[in-house]
Formats: C-alpha cells, structure tokens, sequence
C-alpha cells in the first residue's frame, strides 16, 4: 500500500512538473496563483513608491539645487559677460559704422575737412553747443562750419588749444544764411526754443512749401553752398510784414552727435550747384557731384 | 583740505557736468552744478571764498560753454555773494530758508541770462522760456542744493546749524 502511495505521489509530482515546466500550461495557474499575491503585495508596494517618489522630490528639488543654485549663478555670470560683450562690439559696430560713412564723406568732398569727436555739451540749459576735441592746434579757428553727413551742424563760436565750442544751429543766437532750394530765395536760418530752427526774411511772394528743403548759401559764414539744414514744416504769413518766415525741422539729430566734421576751407565749392540730400544718405557721391557739374 | 576742495571743484566740476551730468535731464533740463555749488559756498564758508570759486567757476563754465556774452564769470560769483549776504542774515540756516534763496537765486540768474540772450536775438518769449527752463531749472537746483546742504551740515557743522529749539 505504502509503495502504491509513494508511486502515486511520485506521479503527481511528476505531472506537476510536467505542467510547470510547459509555458503555456504554467501561465495560468501560475498567474492565478501569483495574481492574489500581487494584489495583497502592491498596497505596500505603492505606499512604498510613493515615500520613494518623495524622497527623489526633495533631493532633486532641495538638496541636489545646491549644485543647481552655484550653476545658474555661473551661468548668470556667463550671460551678463556675453551681453556686456555683445553691447561693447554692437558699440563697436556703430562706432565703426560712423566712422566709415564719416571718412567716405571726407573723401569726397570737393573741400578740405576735420574730422572731430563731441567730447561734450553746453554745460548750461541756456545754449545749444557742443565741445570738439580738436582745436587751435588743429588749425580750427572761430566761424568755421561744421558738418555731419546729414548736413550741417553749427559753427565753432570758441577755440582753445585742443578744443572748440560749436555753436549749433538750433541755437537762437546761431545765424546763417539759408536757401530754399525749389525757388532760390534765400533767407536767414535762425534757432528756435525748442530746438527748431526758422529761415526769416523770405520774400513775401515767395512761392515756398510745406517740404521744401533748406540748403546753405555760401554766402556768409564757415560753410559752401549746398549742405542740407532740414525740410520746412510750417510757414507764417504776419500782416503787415514784409517778409515770410518759416519753420524747419533739422536734417540732423543734434541730440545724438558724436563725431562731426569741421569745414577748414569752404571756399573751393561756392560754383557748386545745390545739392539734394538723398534720403538716409545725407549728402550725394562724389560721382553724384560730376554728373550735376 | 578746504583748498583741495576748491581745487577739485574748479578743475572737475564743469567737465562732470558738461560730459556726465547732462545726461541726467528731467525733460531736457538738468540743474546747474556751478551755480548749486557757489551758493553753498556762500551760505557755508562766506563771501570771499563764495567770490573767488564763483569767478573761476564761472570763467570755467562759460569756456566750455556757447555763451559769447561770458555771463558766467560776473553772474556766478555775485549769486554767491547774494547767498553769503542772505544767509548771514538769519540765525538759523533752516531747511526752507535754503530752499528759498536757491529758488530765488536760480530764477535771479536765469532771468539775468534769459534777457542778455534775448539782446542778442530779441523776439523769445519770456513766459516760454520761464516755463521751458527757467523755473524747472530753479526748482532741480533748489531740492539738489539743499540735500547737498544737508549732508554737509551733517559731515560738518558750522556755525549756522542751531538747535531746533532756536528761531528762524
């Protein structure tokens, strides 16, 4: 009895072993079995993913931005650094952009120039001038013009021996004479308070627009006939006066000057016809001069 | 070190603010440095000293200025006299006492500026140019002037600053 009982055993174990060995006979009751298991074992399991999600969230958040914190300071740093650079080279841009524009000027214009840098301004509320680093040892003397490439700019009112005070024209005491370009008559140009300027003692039937452009005469002062003063804005018609006056509004930006060029001889240029500021580009080529002669 | 002072200020004050200062505007007005620091030396160190940096201030001031009148050079020392005068006058150099003659000095020397100019170029309006720059100018100066006052009378007393139990 008891050798049929071990064979019987024998043989289940046998067969159980058959069926666990077999995959797709093991999967079931396997799964079945292992399926409660996994039910009472994921309760903990969760709660223990859970206080594992935490901790990684506070040594991600808290104890690993320790390293974080230094790295963005770096970086900050870095940052700050490449954008001081990248402001000093776009400076450098500009600076270079000027100048190019400057020195192309100066070589084409038909008379002799001075290229000067603004190193300062008026230092009262009450004039509109600035200060040229170039002066009496320069050549620079009193009345000489001063030009950008939009047009002109002021006249030099005070030399030292390095420096010199130009008087701009959109100063009230400033005064040069002016030509309308369209109809020829001239006038003189004079500043306003609020940094205008105004060509007086138009003739009354003078035919001038509203867009017309102010040029120098060349009659008087430091600077040839031609260089562009601004566009008209406005004309005043006064009873019982016997001239027009009108309002310009400045080819030049006199608040954003940086470097200037002196006009040291004016004189070669007074047969010059009048010439018209190309837009964006101030003053026209030299080949542009040729084709107008 | 008072002279060193008197120094530094004829020789730094008028390029700081003609390259520097001019940047700091309130709608393109910026107070006046020259005329701010003659009247303190007025009201603080007397008539003399107020006299002699206001000449050479003034003188400064109207070399890198587009003044052809050179006003500077008598206006500056004579508001710095009129600040010595007036503040010798009182007891106590008060805070409103201060604010007060700079006001009036300032609009003193930018009415004597305004007109000189205006012979020059007649036709400006003087109520445009009061709105425009005269009166705004004299209000920066006053309010910069005192605080400077101030904090010189906090670094160094004088003789002006009494208890507040004092009258004006």
């Amino acid at each position: 009895m008891v050798g049929a009982k071990r064979a019987f055993v024998l043989l289940l174990a046998v067969l159980a072993a058959a069926l666990l060995i077999l995959p797709e006979a093991s999967d079931g009751p396997l799964q079945t079995i292992g399926r409660g298991l996994v039910t009472m074992a994921s309760h903990p399991l969760r709660a223990l993913d859970s206080v594992n999600q935490g901790i990684d969230s506070i040594w991600s958040r808290y104890i690993a931005l320790r390293y974080v914190g230094e790295e963005n300071l770096s970086l900050r740093r870095e940052i700050a650094s490449l954008q001081e650079e990248a402001s000093r080279l776009r400076e450098k841009a500009a600076a270079s952009d000027r100048l190019r524009e400057l020195l192309n000027l100066k070589e084409e214009l038909p008379y002799s120039t001075l290229a000067a840098r603004v190193i300062a301004r008026d230092p009262t509320n009450w004039y509109r001038s600035i200060v040229i680093n170039k002066g009496q040892d320069d050549g620079i003397t009193v009345d000489m013009g001063v030009m950008t490439p939009t047009g002109a700019v002021g006249r030099v009112v005070k030399v030292q021996r390095q420096l010199a005070v130009v008087l701009l024209l959109i100063d009230r005491n400033n005064a040069v004479t002016g030509l309308v370009q369209r109809t020829r008559d001239e006038g003189i140009v004079e500043g306003t308070e609020k940094g205008l300027a105004w060509i007086k003692y138009l003739p009354l039937l003078s035919n001038v627009k509203v867009g017309d452009i102010v040029i120098t005469s060349g009659m008087a002062g430091g600077f040839p006939r031609g260089l562009p003063i601004g566009r008209i804005t406005r004309i005043e018609r006064r009873e019982a006066e016997l001239f027009l006056s009108a309002e310009i509004q400045p080819e030049t930006d006199f608040g954003r000057l940086e470097e200037v060029l002196v006009i040291t001889s004016p004189r070669e240029t007074t047969n010059l016809p009048s010439l018209v500021p190309v837009p964006g580009h101030g003053l026209p080529s030299a080949k542009r001069l040729e084709e107008i002669r | 070190m008072k002279y060193l002072v008197y120094a530094a200020l004829i020789i730094l004050l008028v390029p700081f603010q003609a390259v520097l200062f001019n940047r700091v505007t309130i709608f393109g007005v910026h107070p006046d440095l020259v005329l701010i620091a003659v009247c303190l030396i007025g009201m603080q160190a007397g008539e003399l000293d107020a006299i002699v940096i206001g000449l050479a201030l003034g003188f400064t001031q109207d070399l890198f200025s587009g003044n052809a009148h050179w006003t500077n050079i008598w206006l500056k020392p004579l508001l710095g006299l009129m600040a010595s005068l007036a503040s010798h006058s009182v007891i106590n150099l008060t805070f409103t006492f201060s604010l007060a003659l700079l006001l009036a000095l300032s609009i003193f020397s930018g009415t004597v500026i305004f007109f000189l100019k205006s012979f020059q170029s007649p036709g400006v309006d003087f109520f445009a140019a009061a709105q425009g720059i005269l009166l705004p100018q004299a209000c920066f100066d006053a309010v910069l002037g005192v605080t400077v006052l101030k904090l010189i009378q906090v670094a160094a007393p004088t003789r002006h600053q009494l208890p507040t139990s004092s009258y004006e």
